[in-house]
């Protein structure tokens, strides 16, 4: 019986070792990432923690390079943040909204929507790694949606070296060459090339495809959050060059939610004005900084016109 | 159950404290323990493939007791016949039943024999299929062999069969090692408990922070090969070196010290490979269960280098054809092991067999590398367009942007960490360098703490499952 003592006293010293270098390091870590002036993880704690915007922006890569919310700002009247964050998809967007509208109830939310938003990826709940930091502010907001990605959602999280995992690199690169923005926005700068066009980068194969009940789940909550905390929602499909199937199941599929939930969709997809403007684009799918002032441009008259309507 | 999962994570102390419960009452307790454990790890992934190792196990255990109890050769003969072809046949059933339509199909197409609509089965293939299989068969080998007795013992052998630790992906245990250890008394002992906490550590260091933080930068280049330059397609295969690498040792080491918590030893698999000065000598380092399994199964009965010279060519050519097509059903794998074959028998006829010094080693690893190319694309034409971009085509660098970058980085961060370690092991195993890390029990603590964060702070928690699951 003794050795089975020693062995488990062993193991607990052990235990409480690691869990002093966890909170140790885990501190320094976390005073380093609340730090950062630049960069995806300090735009997402400026939109979590003190922005006032009145219109804030979310999506994916196509969010945060196609709106410019000086632009929207002055054609609205108002106060605007890009909140766009590259590669990330609706549960990550729903997470940040959750916890805007913690602090802060703003006068409008554009949804960027992508053609792809509910078809099924693993990669959607890798990237919700990136609200990780969060867990210990918002835990209640955000636990629904980390357990769709790990059961042990609440065990993981107690690790502070897990909860910043992979932020140093970030951290130390935007210290030492900090990235620009313009209130969220970051221009691509450069036009599409013909080998572009003609590249794979032009296909979209959405046959196999399946959709993800989940995806789907969070973008009803994220309209009913829109609602229950009144705040406008519009969303908005972005132009590209790529050829998007008309019969995308996952487009069909939010047209109908929108419809239904009475949510106005401003569809760029095949609009004339971005017909063959390669000149606006800096790859097939994103738009360049000229295309995005004038695409920013063209959504707020059109909200403007949508408020009329209404 | 992958060892990198929550569910390993709460099952492991489970079995750990009911397995030694049970230390002081007879050894059939804590075999039984072990045995329900392996299947219950086993058939997280598909309950349906237990049939299978039950099968397996009990095909084993009644040809070895044939065996043993027939008068002439020509009858245990008859009866290791019998398991051989009843455990290749299973590995060929489910393994190679589609590459070999494939390429037969393929085959007549390409000589004008149009062959369209070829009906196949949907067979799934069971993990770590080809791992059991030939722990068995070396029982029954070596059972007629007359290296060793065939235990009457089924609960023992049953649990030596699906042994958890080492059931999916090895090390690919010789029964003459492992069996007795399943009928002799297993001693708690607190140092080799301690050490297999410390091997599982590092084992998951390997796999989550230098493995998979590698295999971000590799997938994303051997997946568009068309869309990256010869150099790109360089890094990515250095990369993809050292993932394998800490891929396989990782699950080794994991496997190695979650087997001493429970008080049983498994061979070492990996002795610090990309130190050999030769490719004979790598071989000797990389995988050592299997490249042994095949020296005393196959090599040696085929006369190994105890014949002509051009025969022991051919020998040791086929060995490596072989264990090219163990690793997977695909022609990039016989491939890899064909160009591994030619290596050695090229280093034999230049007599290189034991070189040492930085320039062997270096291009000991470059040839090793290349040859990963193979093993790595995801065909045949992709590996020869990689190979004819890296020779015409250098270009630029690919670094990616955001995530990609970091994760290259952590990667270099963690191949720099493993050289170091390695190297230390390799020639400076009698030097302490700090005192206080290695001599002191706290300090030792310490450091393991800090690899414990390092894993949690750098690792990658996603879908990664270990790269060997598949063969």
């Amino acid at each position: 019986m003794k050795r089975y003592i020693t062995t488990f006293s062993k193991i607990m010293k052990f235990v409480i070792i690691v869990l002093i270098v966890d909170v140790i390091f885990g501190i320094v870590s976390n005073h380093l990432f609340f730090l950062q002036k630049t960069g995806k993880y300090a735009r997402a704690n400026l939109v979590i923690y003190e922005t006032e915007a009145e219109v804030l922006i979310f999506g994916s890569s196509h969010a945060h390079r196609h709106y410019v919310p000086e632009v929207l700002e002055k054609q609205l009247n108002t106060t605007a943040y890009n909140a766009g964050a590259e590669g990330q998809q609706l549960l990550y967007h729903l997470a940040l909204q959750k916890m805007v509208l913690k602090r802060k109830k703003p006068n409008l939310f554009i949804l960027n929507i992508d053609e792809d938003f509910l078809y099924s990826s693993d990669i959607a709940y890798d990237r919700l790694n990136d609200l990780h930091p969060h867990y210990s502010e918002y835990g209640d907001d955000l636990r629904p949606i980390f357990k769709l990605k790990s059961e042990f959602v609440d065990v993981e999280m107690f690790f502070k070296s897990y909860l910043l995992n992979s932020t140093i690199v970030h951290i130390l690169r935007y210290y030492i060459s900090p990235q620009l923005d313009y209130k969220g926005y970051r221009p691509l700068n450069g036009t599409v090339t013909n080998d572009h066009i003609t590249s794979k980068l032009m296909e979209v194969n959405d046959q196999v495809k399946e959709i993800d009940e989940n995806f789907v789940l969070a973008l009803k909550e994220f309209i009913n959050n829109s609602k229950s905390n009144n705040v406008d929602l519009v969303f908005v499909i972005s132009p590209t060059l790529r050829n998007i199937n008309s019969n995308n199941k996952s487009l069909g599929m939010i047209n109908e939610i929108a419809d239904k939930e009475e949510v106005p969709i401003l569809n760029f997809l095949d609009d004339k004005n971005f017909k063959d403007k390669l000149d606006w684009f800096h790859d097939p799918s994103h738009l360049n900084d000229t295309g995005a002032k004038y695409f920013t441009k063209l959504v707020s008259e059109r909200i403007i016109k949508e408020k009329l309507n209404n | 159950m992958y060892f990198n999962s929550f569910d390993f994570l709460i099952f492991l102390p489970i079995v750990f404290v009911a397995y030694w419960l049970f230390e002081k009452r007879k050894i059939r307790f804590q075999n039984v323990i072990l045995l329900i454990a392996s299947y219950v790890f086993y058939g997280w992934w598909d309950w349906r493939f237990l049939s299978l190792i039950g099968l397996s196990t009990l095909v084993d255990y009644f040809v070895g007791i044939r065996i043993s109890l027939c008068d002439t050769d020509k009858l245990k003969k008859r009866w290791l016949l019998v398991s051989i072809f009843f455990n290749l046949g299973v590995l060929s059933f489910f393994k190679y039943c589609h590459f070999f339509i494939d390429s037969w199909v393929d085959l007549c197409n390409s000589i004008g024999y149009d062959i369209k609509d070829v009906t196949t089965l949907n067979i799934i293939l069971p993990v770590g299929i080809s791992f059991y299989t030939f722990q068995t068969m070396s029982y029954t080998i070596d059972v007629y062999r007359d290296k060793l007795k065939p235990t009457k013992d089924f609960i023992s052998f049953a649990a030596f069969v699906s042994f958890f630790p080492q059931l999916v992906a090895g090390p690919i245990e010789r029964a003459t090692h492992l069996l007795p250890q399943f009928l002799k008394e297993r001693k708690y002992s607190k140092e080799s408990i301690s050490y297999g906490i410390k091997l599982i550590i590092w084992g998951f260091f390997l796999k989550l922070v230098l493995a998979d933080r590698t295999a971000i930068y590799v997938n994303s280049v051997y997946n568009n090969v068309e869309y990256h330059d010869g150099l790109s397609l360089i890094f990515a295969t250095i990369l993809f070196a050292f993932q394998i690498y800490g891929d396989f040792a990782g699950y080794s080491l994991i496997a190695i010290g979650t087997a001493k918590l429970f008080g049983f030893d498994l061979m070492t698999n990996f002795r610090r490979p990309y130190f050999s000065g030769s490719i004979h000598e790598f071989w000797n380092r990389w995988h050592i269960s299997l490249s042994t399994w095949f020296r005393d199964y196959l090599y040696i009965p085929l006369g190994g280098n105890r014949v002509g010279r051009y025969r022991w060519f051919f020998n040791l050519f086929i060995t490596f054809l072989i264990s090219g097509l163990w690793h997977g059903a695909k022609w990039t794998f016989v491939i890899w092991g064909a160009i591994n074959g030619i290596y050695l028998i090229i280093e034999i006829l230049c007599n290189g067999k034991k070189r040492k010094g930085i320039l062997n080693i270096i291009s000991t690893f470059c040839f090793i590398s290349f040859a990963w190319i193979f093993f790595r694309a995801n065909s045949v034409n992709d590996a020869f367009y990689i190979i004819n971009k890296i020779f015409t085509e250098p270009g630029k660098l690919y670094i990616g942007s955001g995530d990609d970058i970091a994760a290259s980085l952590y990667a270099v961060l963690a191949i720099f960490l493993l050289v170091i370690i390695e190297f230390k092991r390799e020639y400076l195993q009698n030097i302490t360098i700090i005192n206080f890390f290695t001599k002191k029990e706290i300090g030792r603590m310490f450091m393991y703490a800090t690899l414990i964060y390092l894993i949690l702070y750098l690792g990658v928690f996603g879908h990664s499952q270990f790269i060997y699951f598949q063969f």
